[in-house]
């Protein structure tokens, strides 16, 4: 057997490489996305006090800290047994959505948008935003305008755009002052004709990349998000819903603090990223995927209206079923940038955001508490135990990325099958293996709670396992 | 307009950041401060305002520990939310038009872990921060 590895994958959050196994007689047998960084932030969490973790936690990841802040002062609000005021979780959830849309704007400008624009087998040193901004500069300003408005808002309702400090245990920190309402307000059209603009122009170009979109991880899979109530699509605060890939829902209202019942946690010795599954089905049968695709598969409805409408001809490719192709989780991201600007709008115009009740006073009333949101990638599991005293004893943490990585192994797989020949290997077929990968928009410095160093490799392997090549993609 | 960039929590790295806040109490209205963990493109639209840009930071170097220089030029990279100021300023000038003299002051160090010598440390900030107020 030989194998192929692509070290590092590149265009990522992250640092990981990828293995191809040839069998004996020379064709694909096996890939694997290996993440090789760890950095564990689970273990010297303990000892530290409750509150230093949202923004300890906050550390792990410079392009989604918004989403470990929430998920870790939610878990931080059950430990108090508090709910935070409404002004408080209004502007909590503002903040988490101009995080998802700053993150997907990343995610399709600046590390996805020079494939669709130049092609897979575009020639390299081609395929990055540096050339799009020479060839396409105003699509290049609309993604620089684009997340530069998320990290706006970021900036102006929790104190910083990485890393902020503005969301705390038991609420938030600053009211929203009216003249900063006003002036997000003002921004939002221009935001959503840029939104609406991407959508146009992906699915313009969608027929081009029908290959792609049969073969980027193409398979049946369960998917998981939270959702509201009334099953409408939620980032901030619900219940968690499994579904399968026929559409059958598994388990209707999942608690959150509830999740250990649902999501077991399997070590692979080859990967520093654990690969979560649903117990029920067991070790990987349990395979399922999360982010932005599950949550528009697994939502009856968005809840805003022009999001709404993308949503019916996203679900109409599924044909009545779930939309497995992983592919589509760039046009996914892009209808959530649309439904989060007009659900950051919504939130805007609440009254009651304006409120400057922003803060539930509490002490630790219960000795375990689970947080849990929506992150850009996925479903995001803060989990703590802490003594009498708020002293953190023991740090469960599953992240978004990690939720989705036997699906990931699964897509590099097929996409090896599908792409890679051994006898002739194009810089084009491993773009494709690392695209796959993209679609996904992994952040391997959150998964594995480790350094961010964007880059990648691709070692090719024979059946021995032997290294016969190495592909340095950075 | 004076970026300074790098981050705190790595020792060294934070320099960039230290100047901004020193800097922040001895310059005079006109000139914006910035200090942020990375150069990002989104910071060019803020990068448009300016008529001259200094770009603050720490740079690898393995030999010339705690000592100054200007316009270093380091290997461009091709990153996401990992690039050098050159990169930035011929985005301003190719994509939005505008183009405007910088320079970058940067302190030697191959220490991206911690602050090895705490005294040289502060006297490299001390005399960035004194020559970019003169």
């Amino acid at each position: 057997m030989k194998t192929i590895i692509i070290d590092p994958v590149t265009r990522i959050e992250g640092h990981a490489k990828i293995t191809i196994d040839l069998n004996e007689d020379g064709s694909v047998e096996d890939a694997r996305l290996h993440v090789t960084q760890y950095r564990g932030f689970e273990k010297f969490c303990e000892g530290k006090i409750y509150t230093d973790m949202p923004a300890l936690t906050a550390r792990t990841c410079g392009i989604c800290p918004v989403s470990h802040v929430i998920s870790s002062s939610k878990a931080c609000d059950t430990l108090l047994s508090v709910t935070p005021p409404k002004a408080a979780i209004n502007i909590r959830k503002i903040v988490n959505l101009a995080q998802i849309i700053q993150s997907h704007t990343l995610n399709f400008y600046h590390l996805s948008s020079p494939d669709f624009v130049y092609g897979f087998d575009a020639p390299k040193e081609d395929r990055n935003i540096f050339k799009l901004m020479q060839t396409h500069p105003k699509m290049a300003k609309d993604g620089i305008e684009l997340r530069a408005f998320g990290q706006k808002i970021i900036e102006s309702l929790a104190g910083k755009r990485i890393h902020p400090t503005g969301i705390i245990p038991g609420g938030v920190s600053n009211i929203l002052e009216i003249e900063v309402k006003e002036k997000l307000l003002q921004e939002i059209p221009r935001a959503m004709k840029i939104a609406q603009n991407t959508l146009k122009y992906f699915k313009e170009n969608l027929h081009k990349f029908q290959k792609e979109i049969d073969s980027f991880a193409s398979f049946s899979s369960l998917f998981m998000a939270i959702v509201g109530e009334d099953g409408s699509l939620e980032h901030y605060d619900g219940v968690l819903r499994f579904i399968d890939s026929e559409g059958n829902i598994l388990n209707e209202a999942i608690d959150p603090q509830n999740y250990k019942e649902f999501i077991g946690e399997a070590v692979e010795d080859d990967s520093y990223l654990k690969s979560p599954y649903y117990k029920p089905l067991g070790y990987p049968q349990g395979m399922y995927r999360v982010g932005a695709l599950a949550r528009l598969n697994v939502a009856t409805k968005c809840g805003t209206p022009l999001a709404d409408e993308e949503l019916k001809n996203f679900k109409a490719l599924g044909r009545g079923k779930p939309v497995q192709n992983s592919f589509y989780y760039h046009y996914a991201r892009i209808i959530e940038i649309i439904y989060g600007l007009e659900k950051i709008e919504q939130l805007l115009r609440d009254e009651d955001t304006l409120s400057e009740n922003i803060v539930a006073r509490g002490k630790i009333n219960v000795s375990r508490g689970v947080g849990c949101s929506e992150a850009p990638r996925g479903t995001l599991f803060h989990d703590y135990q802490v003594d009498s005293n708020g002293i953190i004893e023991k740090v469960n943490l599953i992240i978004a990325t990690g939720n989705n990585n036997l699906a990931m192994n699964a897509g590099v797989k097929q996409v090896a099958k599908a792409f890679i020949d051994p006898a002739n290997i194009t810089d084009g077929a491993l773009n494709r293996v690392e695209a796959v990968i993209r679609c996904f928009d992994p952040c391997l410095s959150c998964s594995t709670h480790a350094l961010g160093i964007v880059s990648s490799q691709i070692e090719l392997r024979d059946h021995h396992k032997k290294i016969i090549k190495i592909f340095a993609r950075n | 307009m004076i970026i300074g960039y790098g981050n705190e929590l790595r020792g060294e790295d934070g320099f960039g950041v230290e100047v901004i806040r020193k800097l922040q109490f001895l310059t005079p209205k006109d000139i914006k401060l910035i200090s942020a963990f990375c150069l990002t493109p989104e910071l060019i639209l803020e990068m448009l305002d300016a008529d001259e840009i200094i770009f603050v930071d720490a740079c690898y170097d393995e030999e010339n520990h705690y000592a100054l220089a200007c316009s270093i030029l380091k290997n461009g990279s091709n990153l996401s939310h990992h690039i050098q100021p050159q990169i930035l300023m011929a985005l301003m000038r190719d994509v939005y038009e505008k183009k405007v003299d910088y320079s970058i002051y940067s302190m030697l160090t191959c220490n991206f872990e911690m602050i090895e010598d705490t005294q040289k440390y502060y006297k490299c900030i001390d005399k960035v921060t004194s020559f970019l107020i003169v």
